[in-house]
């Protein structure tokens, strides 16, 4: 208790100091005045009272002196004015503190806006309750454990029913030709819709806001629908009465049951205008435990882990391989929902923060540099002030102070530079990181930052100070500039400090010149297509005005009017734009051939629908056969055409043209062999089978995603292509218009961005280690300047004192890049998986390195040296 | 405990203040004062040990202070005992006590020959 008094009178103290001093003043007025009159009782004169009451008083000030004491706010007293001179002293020397506090808001700043960025994306859990829980669950080949299926319904249906290890568990399908006709006659409009199961709502435990979601005994088809909340705000204006209302989609009437809350996104589907129950019939026919098309989230029961539910999964596994003993790609795996929807950001991310750290560290090693050179600037000063009589406390206190002064001015300067590099990142990775955009300054980093900046600046500005403190001054004082053994050891400290700077920042060169070899090569992979000059949107047809038959004469006849735009040499649609990644990837066996009725004539293939002139659009070469043409309508017999890589497996040793497969459930003659097309942006090759559109609009509204190849620029095309389909159809939007070359860029978009960082960071880093080896040099030239000048004076050959000082600089530099050398060896692991085409220890890359450190560094020495033989010797020795 | 008038020890002036000031609110002055008669005396409380002792005790919470005007018309800084500071002096009055006591053991018969002669 009495410990707070005392400290809350102390503050008080602070607070009211001046009123404090007035009124002991008075007091000690009133108590002199007392003192006198009673003397004067006692017969002294009132003047000789005055002054004898004085004597007995003791001095005014120094009483005073002592209530101050007393009061224990001297201290903080002193530290106001020590702020003070701080600032003056500072202000003296603004290049100095110009460069400090420069190089404090760069790391500060810098290192809070990624490690903002990272903390965004990897380390905050999902917008749900408990996301830990979270999970992914996907099926995969046994031989190919790491690759991720989609989940048929038949093994849906039994996990839902036998994993105890699951609180909650739902399917979705999130392929995007789910859309769904709502309005009417010219009004209608294409919205998007997920048909979920009744669990998804337990799963992301956001239950709708108003009304409710599905129900087990709902998930067929049953004509519900639950509203978005921007859906129901626009037909229903947000009336609660909207519950048990018709939403008429597609032609047939939804019942609403319920409306979401508005900041509700589903984590894989992204925005979503309705939600459906999903048909899980599928599920009752064991054909279909082949079919994967389900994107399966599920919540594990509380407090069990990721590691135990695969377990459990395992057990299950083994029991229905033998249940479903035909079924491929049957063994589930679960992941993290977060590491899911993330993705290999991860691992973007995480060098990234590695860049960051090590990049924080040089920062540090700066200041530490800077503060350095000014300590043994000053050891004269404090030699001298510490003779005159000041306490060494006081100076290592002032010296602290400084510190303190430069660490939070680089703070604020640091938020602000901080605030910049944000929104510099949301910029240029938004497109690319999921949840980037949710990016904000997290206040613990900032302040995880300003601590660290700040602890550096005090370590290394009090270590100087308390070597001026300890040193007797009469020696500081006698040495003058010549350099005395503690400015030696502080020399080969620095030296170190521009070692392992030089060493951190080759090992971020490394890093940066890998991937930009990576990305070179990954523009070099040939994907088996002519990504130049093709222009893509989406076209989504209402199935209202829309049936099959009229979907399958409209894609081609969009595709030959397209065609016919000046400068269009081929328009197409397809249902999935080629190197994109995996999409409908189907059971697909040879009906004839060798392979026919044996387990290797039987695999998985993507699927593609196409219309128009696709082949041609997208540069895929006609390698055997034809392609298709008006002939293979709906009234023909089924014919599929199938990529280079299908036909060989499939038909291994013999022609596949004229050959029989079976896929999606349909058999068909194999009519043409085209080039292969690569699955995704890094060139893996997998097979193809292509179905015409014309034959294959009944099974569904497949959505085509246009492609036109222009002969020179795709620029202007946008006007053209608008104005043709709104002749043919007003009502229709050209969605999503982009170069395919961005679209199928996108996925390396990571990469890119990743890149941009690494190598604005390996940039920053070579400054700073450059900043740091000018500045040790022109010090030690400032220290021998002396030396220099008499050298000189003797006769020495300039060029001798320039090759010495250039020489003390490459030294440095050298055993930097050695240990560099040996840390970017030590890390190559970590980069192994971002690099493509070339080995993360890629000789090149590492000569490359020590070249241009080299250079840096010859250019940082070459300054100080020129300097310390370019003034007159007499100028130097005066 | 020396006849003439000297310097205290820190802690035995402040017990001296809180006793002084357990029987009535007084200004630094009237402290001072009380105190040399108390001791008949024998301690001369300087301005120097005083004031910075009233503020040492004010900040530990044994005292309160306010201004008031004197019996003569001047305006002048009273302090006053809190609760705290009546514990204060309870404790240090025993503490003394027992001090004292041991003292006088100690020094026993020649005390008692001193006693007499005053």
């Amino acid at each position: 208790m009495s410990g707070l008094t005392d400290l809350f009178e102390r503050l008080r103290s602070i607070v009211f100091r001046r009123r404090d001093e007035r009124e002991l003043d008075e007091e000690l007025a009133f108590h002199a005045t007392m003192e006198a009159e009673q003397l004067e009782r006692a017969g002294y004169t009132a003047s000789d009272a005055r002054r004898q009451s004085l004597i007995a008083l003791g001095g005014i000030e120094r009483v005073k002196e002592d209530a101050r004491d007393a009061r224990g706010t001297r201290t903080f007293h002193d530290i106001g004015r020590d702020f003070g001179f701080a600032v003056r002293t500072l202000a003296h020397n603004p290049g100095f503190a110009t460069v400090a506090i420069l190089t404090l808001a760069v790391g500060i700043g810098g290192t809070t806006a990624v490690f903002s960025a990272v903390d965004a994306v990897l380390l905050q859990p999902l917008p749900f309750q408990e996301p830990g829980q979270l999970a992914r669950l996907y099926q995969a080949d046994s031989a190919y454990p790491a690759d991720r299926q989609f989940v048929t319904p038949v093994h849906f249906v039994d996990y839902r029913r036998e994993l105890g290890a699951f609180d909650a568990v739902a399917a979705l399908y999130t392929y995007s030709e789910t859309g769904g006709d709502i309005g009417e006659g010219d009004d209608v409009r294409r919205i998007r819709v997920l048909p979920v199961t009744s669990g998804y709502f337990d799963v992301v435990r956001v239950p709708p806001k108003l009304g409710r979601g599905f129900q087990p005994d709902e998930e067929n088809g049953e004509l519900l629908v639950v509203l978005s909340d921007r859906l129901w705000r626009e037909r229903f204006h947000g009336d609660r009465e909207a519950i048990g209302q018709r939403l008429t989609m597609n032609g047939r009437p939804y019942t609403v049951v319920g409306v979401m809350p508005a900041e509700f996104e589903d984590p894989i589907a992204g925005p979503t205008d309705v939600w459906v129950p999903l048909d899980l019939g599928p599920a009752r026919d064991p054909d279909n435990a082949e079919n994967h098309y389900l994107s399966v989230i599920a919540r594990l029961r509380p407090g069990v882990s990721i590691t135990r539910a695969q377990a459990e999964l395992d057990r299950l596994n083994a029991t229905l391989g033998a249940r479903y003993a035909d079924a491929s790609d049957a063994v589930a795996r679960l992941d993290p929902l977060k590491e899911d929807v993330v993705g290999s950001a991860d691992r973007a991310l995480g060098i990234m923060l590695g860049a960051v750290a090590m990049v924080l560290v040089l920062v540090c090693v700066n200041i530490a540099n800077l503060l350095l050179v000014r300590g043994s600037d000053r050891a004269r000063e404090f030699a001298l002030r510490s003779a005159l009589g000041a306490e060494r406390t006081r100076l290592v206190r002032q010296t602290l102070i400084e510190s303190v002064t430069l660490a939070l001015a680089g703070a604020i300067v640091g938020v602000i530079v901080a605030r910049f590099a944000m929104s510099a990142i949301v910029a240029l990775g938004a497109d690319s990181i999921p949840r980037l955009s949710e990016l904000t300054l997290a206040p613990r980093l900032l302040a995880f930052s300003v601590v660290i900046a700040t602890l550096s600046a005090i370590g290394f500005g009090l270590a100087p100070a308390f070597r001026a403190a300890k040193a007797d001054p009469g020696d500081v004082l006698r040495v003058e500039t010549r350099s005395s053994t503690s400015t030696g050891s502080q020399m080969r400290l620095r030296e170190w400090l521009v070692v392992s700077q030089v060493a951190l920042a080759f090992v971020l060169l490394v890093g940066a010149g890998l991937l930009i070899l990576s990305l070179k090569n990954l523009r070099d992979v040939n994907l088996g297509l002519k990504t130049s000059g093709v222009l893509t949107f989406e076209l989504h047809l209402p199935d209202a005005r829309y049936d099959s038959t009229a979907r399958a004469r409209f894609y081609e006849e969009v595709a030959a009017r397209l065609s016919e735009i000046r400068g269009v040499s081929a328009a197409a649609g397809v249902s999935r734009l080629p190197a994109t990644g995996n999409y409908h990837v189907w059971g697909t066996r040879a009906m004839s051939g060798p392979l026919v009725n044996t387990e290797r004539g039987a695999m998985q293939a993507q699927q593609r629908v196409v219309a128009g002139d696709y082949f041609a659009a997208v540069g895929i070469p006609l390698v055997e056969g034809r392609l298709f043409d008006t002939r293979d309508d709906a009234t023909a017999p089924l014919r599929m055409v199938v990529s280079r890589r299908a036909a060989d497996l499939l038909f291994p040793g013999v022609r596949a043209v004229g050959e029989r497969i079976r896929a999606g459930g349909r058999t068909a003659e194999v009519i043409g062999v085209v080039g292969d097309v690569a699955l995704d942006a890094r060139g893996d090759v997998v097979p193809y089978v292509y179905h015409a559109h014309r034959q294959f609009a009944g099974n569904r509204n497949w959505a085509l995603t246009q492609v036109l190849r222009a002969s020179g620029s795709t620029a202007g095309l946008q006007a053209d292509v608008r104005r043709t389909l709104a002749a043919l159809d007003p009502q229709l939007v050209v969605y999503k218009p982009a170069e395919l070359g961005d679209v199928i860029g996108r996925s390396e978009a990571q990469r890119v961005f990743t890149l941009q960082l690494l190598t604005t960071f390996a940039g920053v880093a070579l400054a700073l280690a450059a900043l740091g080896l000018f500045g040790v040099l022109s010090y030690g030239v400032r220290l021998r300047g002396r030396e220099f000048g008499i050298r000189m004076a003797l006769g020495a050959d300039r060029r001798k004192i320039r090759r010495m000082v250039l020489r003390e600089g490459l030294t440095v530099t050298a055993i930097g890049t050695v240990i560099g050398l040996l840390g970017a060896i030590a890390l190559s692991r970590l980069l192994t998986s971002m690099v493509f085409g070339i080995s993360a220890l890629d000789p090149l890359v590492m000569l490359g390195a020590v070249a241009f450190m080299t250079l840096v560094a010859a250019i940082a020495a070459y300054l100080p040296a020129h300097r310390a033989t370019s003034a007159e010797p007499r100028s130097i020795l005066q | 405990m020396a006849g003439e008038p000297g310097e205290l020890l820190q802690g035995t002036l402040e017990m001296m203040v809180l006793k002084t000031l357990s029987l009535e609110p007084m200004h630094g002055w009237g402290i001072a004062q009380r105190i040399q008669q108390m001791s008949k005396d024998v301690f001369l409380v300087s301005q120097g040990s005083l004031y910075p002792a009233l503020i040492r005790m004010k900040r530990r919470g044994w005292l309160t202070t306010s201004w008031r005007v004197t019996e003569n018309g001047r305006r002048a800084r009273y302090y006053e005992l809190t609760p705290a500071g009546r514990k204060q002096l309870g404790v240090e009055q025993t503490s003394w006590q027992r001090m004292s006591d041991a003292v006088n053991w100690v020094m026993g018969a020649r005390l008692a020959t001193d006693g007499g002669r005053r």
